[in-house]
C-alpha cells in the first residue's frame, strides 16, 4: 500500500488549468521532490495534499484513506510553510503545543513530544522565546519542530530553503537530510531549486505544463531526461542544444558545418528534426574538435565556463579547467564526447544511449 | 571633543523647548485646578490670583453635597465603555468577515461601509432623532451608545488590519485542527491588538467628548452626560455666580480622561504616529 496515492487530479482556476490529470504514487518513507519552474503548478499539488486547495476531479489517498474531502487537520499532514507561519504572539513551545491541544492530547504526552523534537533540532534554548527574537534559521527549525510533534504519516515542505541565505541553505539543506534519515517518514518537498531536488529527494518530479514532465530518481532525471524540458531545466548551466540530422541504427548525427558524431543511440524513430543535446562537462576545451569562438568566460575556481558561438551562430556552452587562459574573442577548439550525448526529436521527446 | 560637547548642549537646548512646551500644553489644565480651588467672590474680581493663596475646597464640598456630576461622570463612563466594546467587537467581527471569508456582494458591501465613512452626522441627525423618537429609545442609555455602534471607520480599520496578517497563519492553524473560530480568537485576533488599542483609545474619546448627540438624546438630567450636565450649569453668559464650582466640576470631567491618557500613553503615541506615518 502506498504512503501516498494520487490518482488523476485536476485542479482550474476559473477558465485556467493549473494541474490536468496528475497521477502519483510515493512509497513509506520516500523522499518525493517536486521540482519546476515559478507557476508550474508543483505548490498547488502539495496544496491540495494539505487540504488547503479543494480538487477539482480526482482523488487523493493517504495510507489506503481516501483524504481529499478530509479537513487539513485530519489528513494526518503536516506542513512546513515558505515563510515558516509560525504564530507570532505565541511562545515557541506554545506554536508546538498548538496543534497538540486542538486534538486534545494529554499535556504529559505534549511536553514529551515537544522535549524530543526540540532535542532533535536543538532548540531546547529558545523554547520560551518568541518567533521574532529568533534568526530565520532557527525558526525554519522551530517551523519543522511543529511538524515533527505532530507525528504526521506525511512530512509537506514548501520551498522551506528559499528564504535562508546562501551559506544557511547549505547547512540546512544538510540537517535536512540527516533529520529524514532520523525520522523515517514519508516527505514531499515542493522546490525550484534542483540542487536542493537533488541531493535530497529519493525520486523527482519534474512539472511543467500542468503536466508530470517525468517521474525518477535524481540521476535518471539528469542522465536520461524524458525531454528538451526536463533536459533543460535540470543541469547548471543547461544542457546544450544543437540542430543535426540524424542517420543509420546507431545513430550518426551530423552538425550544420559537417561535423560528424557516433552516438551510442540506438532505435530512434523518424522525426522531422532532431536536436542533440550535450552537457557542458561533456563539451571540453581541446586542441582538436569542432571551432568556436568565446563570448564569455565565467571562472568558477575549480572549473571555467566557456560560452562560445559555432561558425553556424550555434550558442554552445564548454567547460575548460579552474586556471583557463581563454579570454573573450579567442577561438577555440570543442571537442564532444557523443558518447555522452542525447538525442531529442522535433516533439521534444528525449533519446539516450543505453549505458547511459 | 568639541563634538560631543555640541551634542550635550543640541540635547540639553531640547529638553528646555521640551520643558517649556509641555508646560503651555498643561498650562490651562493647572489654571483649571487652581481655579476651581477659589471662591466666587474671588473669581469674580479677577482670576489672575490664580496661583496665590488664599485656597478654598468649598466648590469640591459643594460638588460632594448636591450636584448630578457623579451621576453624569457614570453615565459617560457607562456609555463610553459599552460603546467602546461594542464597536471592538462589532469591528474585529465584520473586519474578519470582509478580509477572510468569500460571501455574495462582499465587495459591494465593503463599498457601502466605506460611504459610511463619509456621511457627516449632520446629515443624518434629524432622520436619527425621529428613528429613535418612535422608538422610544431617548433618555435611555441604549439610545446614547446604538448610533455609536455603527462605526465604518472601524471596520475599515479592522478589515485593513486583518488583510495585513498572511493567510499562511490561518492555514498553519487549519493544519493544526484549529476551528474557524479559534483560528479567529487564538491565532488572529492576538495579532490584532495594536489595532483594537488604537480604535478603543479613539471611540472612547470620541463617545466621552461627544456632546451632540447626547445632547438630542438625553433631555432628562439624570440620563446626562458628561458633556450635557456641565454645559447645562452654565446659566448664562455674564456668569456672575458658581465660577469655581464650573471649574470644580471642568475638573471632574477631565479626571477620567487623563487617567485614559496616562495609562495608554504608550499606545496613544504609537497610534497617531502610525496615523501620521501611514
Amino acid at each position: 500500500m502506498s504512503a501516498l496515492d494520487i490518482r488523476n487530479v485536476t485542479k482550474a482556476y476559473g477558465p485556467t488549468t493549473v494541474l490536468d490529470d496528475i497521477s502519483l504514487t510515493a512509497e513509506s518513507n520516500e523522499f518525493i521532490a517536486f521540482l519546476g519552474p515559478s507557476g508550474c503548478g508543483k505548490t498547488t499539488l502539495l496544496r491540495m495534499i494539505a487540504g488547503l486547495e479543494t480538487v477539482d476531479s480526482g482523488q487523493i489517498h493517504i495510507g489506503g484513506q481516501r483524504i481529499d474531502e478530509l479537513a487539513p487537520g485530519e489528513r494526518g499532514v503536516a506542513m512546513v510553510f515558505q515563510h515558516y507561519a509560525l504564530y507570532p504572539h505565541m511562545t515557541i513551545r506554545e506554536n508546538m503545543a498548538f496543534g497538540l491541544k486542538n486534538i486534545k492530547t494529554s499535556k504529559t504526552e505534549i511536553d514529551a513530544r515537544i522535549g524530543e523534537a526540540a532535542r532533535i533540532l536543538e532548540i531546547e534554548a529558545f523554547l520560551d522565546k518568541k518567533p521574532g527574537q529568533l534568526s530565520g534559521g532557527q525558526k525554519q527549525r522551530v517551523a519543522i519542530g511543529r511538524a515533527i510533534v505532530k507525528k504526521p504519516d506525511i512530512f509537506l515542505f514548501d520551498e522551506p530553503l528559499s528564504n535562508l541565505d546562501a551559506a544557511l541553505r547549505m547547512r540546512t539543506r544538510l540537517e535536512l537530510a540527516q533529520l529524514r534519515r532520523r525520522l523515517k517518514a514519508t516527505m514531499i518537498l515542493v522546490t525550484h531549486d534542483q540542487v536542493e531536488a537533488m541531493t535530497l529527494a529519493d525520486r523527482i518530479v519534474v512539472i511543467h505544463g500542468r503536466k508530470i514532465q517525468q517521474v525518477g530518481t535524481p540521476m535518471e532525471i539528469y542522465g536520461r531526461p524524458a525531454n528538451r524540458f526536463v533536459a533543460s531545466f535540470v543541469g547548471s548551466p543547461p544542457m546544450n542544444f544543437l540542430p543535426v540530422t540524424v542517420s543509420g541504427a546507431k545513430a550518426v548525427a551530423t552538425l550544420s558545418d559537417g561535423t560528424v558524431f557516433a552516438t551510442a543511440i540506438t532505435n530512434l524513430p523518424e522525426s522531422r528534426s532532431w536536436e542533440l543535446g550535450l552537457r557542458p562537462e561533456h563539451v571540453r576545451v581541446n586542441d582538436t574538435g569542432v571551432s568556436a569562438k568565446v563570448e564569455f568566460v565565467e571562472r568558477l575556481g575549480e572549473r571555467t565556463l566557456i560560452y562560445a558561438r559555432l561558425s553556424d551562430g550555434t550558442a554552445i556552452t564548454a567547460e575548460d579547467v579552474g586556471l583557463s587562459r581563454l579570454n573573450m574573442g579567442d577561438e577555440v577548439h570543442l571537442s564532444i564526447d557523443a558518447q555522452a550525448a542525447h538525442l531529442f526529436d522535433a516533439d521534444g521527446r528525449g533519446y539516450h544511449a543505453e549505458t547511459a | 571633543m568639541s563634538h560631543s560637547r555640541n551634542q550635550k548642549w543640541r540635547e540639553v537646548g531640547v529638553l528646555i523647548s521640551l520643558i517649556v512646551l509641555g508646560l503651555i500644553m498643561v498650562s490651562p489644565l493647572i489654571w483649571t485646578v487652581m481655579l476651581s480651588l477659589k471662591s466666587n467672590g474671588e473669581l469674580l474680581r479677577s482670576t489672575a490670583n490664580a496661583f496665590n493663596p488664599p485656597y478654598t475646597g468649598e466648590n469640591y464640598a459643594a460638588i460632594m453635597a448636591n450636584s448630578g456630576v457623579f451621576r453624569w461622570l457614570l453615565n459617560s463612563a457607562f456609555v463610553s465603555t459599552l460603546q467602546t466594546l461594542g464597536v471592538l467587537i462589532l469591528s474585529s467581527l465584520a473586519g474578519y468577515g470582509f478580509a477572510r471569508l468569500e460571501f455574495p456582494f462582499r465587495n459591494q458591501l465593503f463599498l457601502i461601509v466605506l460611504f459610511g465613512l463619509a456621511i457627516p452626522e449632520q446629515a443624518v441627525i434629524i432622520t436619527r432623532h425621529q428613528m429613535f423618537a418612535d422608538l422610544h429609545l431617548h433618555n435611555t442609555y441604549p439610545g446614547l451608545i446604538l448610533p455609536g455602534l455603527a462605526a465604518p471607520f472601524g471596520v475599515f480599520l479592522m478589515t485593513q488590519y486583518f488583510k495585513a496578517i498572511p493567510k499562511e497563519l490561518d492555514e498553519a492553524a487549519m493544519l493544526d485542527s484549529a476551528s474557524r473560530f479559534k483560528i479567529f480568537w487564538k491565532v488572529l485576533l492576538p495579532l490584532t491588538l495594536p489595532a483594537q488599542a488604537t480604535l478603543g483609545i479613539f471611540t472612547f474619546l470620541a463617545s466621552w467628548n461627544d456632546y451632540w448627540w447626547p445632547l438630542i438624546s438625553a433631555t432628562r438630567a439624570d440620563m446626562f452626560t458628561l458633556t450635557v450636565g456641565i454645559a447645562s450649569s452654565q446659566i448664562n453668559f455674564a456668569q456672575t455666580s458658581g465660577l469655581g464650582y464650573l471649574m470644580t466640576q471642568a475638573v471632574f470631567a477631565s479626571l477620567p480622561i487623563l487617567i485614559v491618557y496616562i495609562i495608554f500613553q504608550k499606545y496613544i503615541v504609537r497610534a497617531v504616529a502610525g496615523a501620521a506615518v501611514r
